[in-house]
């Protein structure tokens, strides 16, 4: 069985610290893949994960501190969409930044650490045969294919251009 | 983080990514290890600089790989390949403890693109929230997981692509050491190891043959996992140069659909769907079970 469920612990100064320190981590190696990949300049991405870093911080702190049961992922998202929000003021700085962190360099240093955590399920992996890894291509590409053919069928019944 | 209906008698299983980032990120001094972060930044450095490349297969299909196959497939490596010892088992907790903060990174930069482009989501809500129904589609996969000798741990396996979310319910539902709870921890493990590799190809694949929608496509990618969300996402905005706001607002958008609208979708129609093409289907198609006996 999969280590899911563990004790929860309550969030200290010294865990936002960890936060702080682990998400700089995380956009010093964004920048240099971004500089690298993309040629964006150094400061203004490394302002742009600033400011990621920052929303994120907030939902997760906000997940933990406020009594609802509410994922931080939304959080962050309601934050990240009124932030860029067309005619907040601070739209223009945000977009500005923030475009100059493409969304794959942040995508291949993720999954650079996923790579490495998934390596932890590799015996448990191996253990479950071949029948359990069938089904589960085969449910990975219904859910895709399923989604796409909806979305296309209203896409088209509802006449938008395909640009 | 999904939003699981709290129950009075069972308060564990609604934060199962929390829990787990809590324990690793707040307890321990994660960024203490400065190897795994090292080698991190060697593997995207690596990554980037072999670039993007093009296999082509016939003469107007190329397979695209994209720098974040070769971190994931070299992150694993790094992983099982013995002469590295310093990633081990640790590293791999810390990683993956690490990676749960970081969705937040991914989430965000498309936030800010769907803020972005706000009034393309609204004109495009139908669609949106439509292609949340065609998750549904992986009930169609129990009949092959019938026929393949699986029994209870198909409704399980077949209900919802098996992440984290998805696991919590079906937990919260048939307990956890039931057939049900076998299946979808199987899917899960499976979809963490092989997941976002598939997936990248798959997409690549359709890309070249399926003529859809270039939103459909965008909008398919969240299949309510940040990580596979990620993969997709990749070769699709390759495909599409010119349209990545628009792609990266509808990818994320569907993603946070599939997280919250998703998760109520799978326990008020597809687990109860799924059983009754179970009880329907069982009797006509079951095989033996390949199970184990005795944990019944």
């Amino acid at each position: 069985m999969p280590d899911l469920i563990d004790g929860s612990e309550n969030v200290s100064v010294h865990g936002i610290f960890n936060w702080i320190l682990l998400l700089t981590i995380f956009s010093i190696i964004t920048v240099i893949g971004n500089y690298l990949g993309y040629k964006h300049p150094l400061y203004d991405s490394f302002v742009g994960m600033g400011i990621l870093s920052l929303i994120t911080l907030a939902g997760v702190w906000m997940e933990r501190y406020l009594p609802f049961n509410i994922s931080s992922i939304l959080y962050i998202s309601v934050f990240g969409i009124v932030l860029a929000f067309p005619g907040m003021p601070t739209s223009s700085t945000v977009l500005y930044y923030v475009s100059h962190v493409e969304l794959l360099s942040i995508v291949t240093v993720f999954l650079a650490y996923v790579g490495i955590g998934m390596g932890k399920s590799w015996d448990e992996f191996k253990a479950l045969g071949w029948r359990a890894i069938v089904v589960t291509v085969l449910v990975i590409a219904a859910t895709y294919y399923g989604a796409a053919i909806v979305a296309h069928i209203v896409l088209v019944a509802t006449g938008v251009p395909a640009v | 983080m999904a939003i699981i209906p709290l129950k009075d008698d069972d308060g564990q299983v609604e934060h199962i990514y929390r829990e787990k980032t809590d324990k690793r990120i707040l307890k321990k001094n994660p960024w203490r290890d400065y190897r795994l972060h090292v080698t991190v930044l060697i593997l995207v450095v690596i990554a980037e600089l072999i670039g993007t490349q093009k296999i082509p297969i016939t003469g107007d299909v190329a397979i695209t790989i994209m720098p974040l196959i070769y971190t994931i497939v070299l992150g694993l490596v790094f992983y099982l390949a013995k002469p590295i010892t310093w990633i081990q088992r640790k590293q791999a907790r810390i990683a993956e403890g690490a990676m749960m903060l970081f969705i937040g990174v991914l989430i965000a930069k498309l936030a800010v693109s769907s803020g972005q482009s706000i009034h393309l989501i609204f004109e495009m809500g139908p669609a949106l929230i439509l292609q949340e129904l065609g998750h549904l589609a992986t009930i169609l996969v129990l009949p092959i997981a019938l026929l393949l000798g699986f029994k209870e741990e198909a409704i399980g396996m077949t209900n919802s692509i098996g992440r984290e979310p998805n696991v919590a319910v079906v937990v919260d539902k048939y307990g956890f050491n039931s057939p049900e709870s076998r299946g979808v921890f199987a899917i899960f493990i499976i979809g963490t190891v092989i997941g976002t590799i598939f997936i990248s190809f798959l997409v690549t694949m359709s890309l070249s043959f399926l003529p859809l929608h270039p939103y459909a496509f965008a909008m398919a990618s969240g299949v309510g996992s940040a990580s596979m969300n990620a993969a997709a996402i990749g070769p699709t905005l390759a495909a599409f140069p010119g349209l990545e706001s628009q792609i990266e607002a509808f990818a994320g958008f569907s993603n946070l659909l599939s997280f919250c609208v998703g998760i109520y979708i799978v326990i008020f129609v597809a687990i109860p769907l799924t059983e009754k093409m179970y009880n329907w289907l069982e009797p006509k198609i079951g095989k033996d079970s390949i199970a184990k006996k005795g944990d019944e």
